[in-house]
């Protein structure tokens, strides 16, 4: 009896505790705010923290920019996913401080995301004089951004198809990868925005147009596919692993690890899918309540020195994103420099469609039905 | 004085672990249980005893539920049946050997969980020799060993073993001999003096071993993680996918409590089976 009573209280105690702590619950959403314009103010000195992924800059640039201007740089690798990272530090945005970094590196879906939620700040151009003389054409005008009012490109590259030669010679598609001649071989990446608009692109759907239907019905063919035990996993970078070893013959991969695992592997080969590739690109920004807004916008300005670029694009190799680099790499090293997965040509990309920016229910949906094929 | 100083000290003693354990995994239980019965977005999350999240949780991932109380079953038993004979050799025939047997056990600790699940992807990967072999008699039907529910049961198989053999080493150590040799003297076989003596002394390291096993298996993620393919995750990696990639907190919470509330049931229902005397020892009867 006694014991029945310390549980009633017991539990009386807890249901108070639930709807008492936390208070907090309710945060206003950022929303509607206009964001504002960074203030810099004069010459860029202090120090600066920069968030960005992992081996995708080279060594010498942090070292020879802190010289150049006297900024201390603490330069940190801990994005390793854009979803993982915006929700580590969406707690902190909300409340308007950005975690001590000044500069974040973000896919454009997700950094269009963070400007609406009123996460970013418009940065001023009269610090990025090498923003507007050599950011490439091409990437001038995006949709998500139409003036680069708030982005300024990291660097871009493609999704497509990384091959194994030998073992599967006559892949050329997104389509070939459903061959079941490679059952069990295949690894597809787990990135809803690349994965499953490529395998559109192999059902003759426009991503730009796709509806969710069309979304729901690609996320079918690969859960199929799944189930089936024609793709053996869903993987990030670690597709690598597999195709090194062996274990993969065909994966969906990104072309600046095709550089390298051609590099390291003669058996294993960059195809540009029939289909046409994903284009994509990660953009700096400056989030709201950021320290020192003007050694960032300085930094910003820096990498797009087409010699300071040179250096990132011969380590990172993937598709840079400023003019003028091309002429630089092919005096140092003239193959690379000829190389369509560092420097593609109009032509090379006519069929590759820009990451097609989903939002608001669809978007819930379709990651929804794609993590649940993920999860099996 | 020193009545009352006496009748102190066991608070004093019990003081560091309960501050600990209310600051460090009441509080945040009770934040855990608010955060599953919330409802919105992250940024606009509201509490409104949102009960949904939990019949909802509860359907949608119903299979990886299944999955990970087969896959962490299959992992406990396969423990049991290697570590028993080896904690009984270590127990009683390894004579001198004993403390470096003991050592060999305990030994893979020295690496972390994660390299060791690591390790695991390149032993079985497709062209490895042990692939090899399996496939020559015949334990890869698919073509593959890795990416596969027998890889991952594998793996949770091998990293949770100490976990089995030590509580049993522990409980056989302590059986006095001379009760096996007296069932000998009543003309007992061997088997039957295993079976009515050894057995039953050793049961409390069997218990306890195999909830020290199963509980963490059927939570584990990593395995799944490295030497799963599609097809094979387990709720743990579908709680990490809720938390951190589609950011929906209110029903990773909610998978949380319900695989604790499971985990739970399953144990109790075990407990009561096995008797509890069982798991005490001699001291609780």
């Amino acid at each position: 009896m006694r014991r029945a009573a310390a549980i009633g209280l017991a539990l009386a105690a807890l249901a108070l505790a639930l709807s008492a702590c936390g208070g907090g619950g309710g945060i206003e959403g950022g929303g509607s705010k206009e964001a504002e314009t960074v203030k810099l103010e004069g010459k860029p000195s202090g120090s600066l923290t920069i968030s960005n992924w992992p081996l995708y800059i080279d060594k010498g640039t942090v070292p020879a920019f802190e010289k150049a201007t006297g900024i201390s740089v603490k330069y940190i690798e801990d994005i390793n996913s854009n979803e993982e990272f915006f929700n580590k530090m969406q707690p902190l945005l909300q409340q308007g401080e950005s975690g001590g970094r000044s500069i974040f590196v973000l896919a454009d879906y997700q950094v269009s995301k963070m400007y609406k939620l009123g996460y970013l700040q418009n940065l001023d151009k009269s610090g990025l004089p090498n923003v507007e003389k050599n950011l490439s054409p091409s990437l001038q005008h995006p949709e998500f951004d139409p003036e680069r009012s708030f982005t300024v490109p990291w660097q871009s590259g493609m999704t497509g198809v990384i091959v194994n030669k030998e073992t599967a010679p006559n892949v050329h598609s997104i389509c070939d990868l459903f061959d079941s001649q490679y059952k069990g071989k295949v690894d597809f990446l787990n990135e809803v925005r690349e994965t499953v608009p490529l395998v559109m692109k192999c059902e003759g759907v426009d991503p730009g147009k796709a509806t969710e239907a069309d979304w729901m019905k690609a996320i079918e063919k690969i859960k199929g596919a799944a189930e089936s035990g024609q793709i053996r996993r869903f993987t990030g970078n670690d597709y690598a692993r597999d195709l090194t070893s062996g274990d993969a013959v065909a994966v969906i991969g990104w072309s600046g690890d095709a550089v390298q695992l051609e590099a390291d592997n003669p058996n294993l080969e960059w195809r540009m899918p029939t289909e046409g590739c994903m284009l994509w690109s990660e953009d700096m920004v400056i989030p709201t309540g950021a320290p020192n807004p003007t050694a960032a916008e300085a930094w910003m300005n820096y990498v797009y020195d087409p010699t300071v670029q040179a250096n990132i694009a011969e380590y990172v190799n993937y598709v840079t994103p400023v003019e003028g680099v091309k002429p630089i790499l092919a005096k140092r090293d003239p193959e690379l420099a000829e190389n369509q997965l560092i420097f593609p040509s109009a032509s090379f990309t006519k069929k590759c469609s820009p990451t097609p920016i989903i939002e608001g229910k669809e978007e819930q949906n379709v990651i929804k039905a794609f993590d649940s094929v993920l999860n099996g | 004085m020193t009545t009352v100083r006496r009748r102190l000290i066991p608070y004093f003693l019990l003081g560091p672990g309960t501050v600990w354990l209310v600051l460090f995994f009441v509080v945040p239980l009770i934040y855990l249980a608010r955060l599953s019965l919330e409802s919105g977005v992250v940024g606009n999350l509201e509490f409104t005893w949102n009960w949904s999240n939990y019949s909802e949780a509860l359907s949608l991932y119903d299979t990886q539920f299944v999955r990970s109380f087969v896959y962490a079953g299959a992992a406990t038993l396969l423990s049991l049946v290697i570590a028993y004979p080896l904690a009984y050799a270590i127990a009683f025939k390894a004579g001198r050997w004993r403390n470096v047997m003991l050592f060999a056990v305990v030994a893979p600790f020295f690496t972390t969980y994660l390299i060791r699940t690591i390790a695991w992807e390149t032993i079985l990967s497709d062209e490895s020799p042990v692939t090899e072999i399996l496939h020559a008699i015949g334990l890869a039907p698919g073509g593959h060993v890795l990416a596969t529910s027998g890889a991952v049961i594998a793996g949770l198989t091998y990293n949770f073993l100490p976990f089995m053999i030590l509580p049993i080493y522990a409980s056989l150590e302590r059986i006095d001999v001379r009760l096996i040799e007296a069932a000998k003297d009543l003309y007992s076989s061997a088997t039957q003096s295993f079976l009515r003596v050894t057995l039953p002394l050793s049961a409390p390291g069997i218990i306890a071993g195999t909830l020290l096993t199963f509980i963490p298996a059927a939570g584990d993620y990593v395995n799944a993680q490295f030497l799963g393919g599609a097809g094979n995750r387990m709720i743990g990696n579908v709680i990490q996918s809720l938390y951190l990639t589609q950011a929906d907190y209110p029903s990773a919470a909610a998978l949380s409590f319900v695989l604790m509330t499971l985990i739970m049931i399953a144990v109790v229902i075990y407990i009561r089976f096995a008797g509890s005397e069982a798991l005490m020892g001699e001291e609780a009867k």
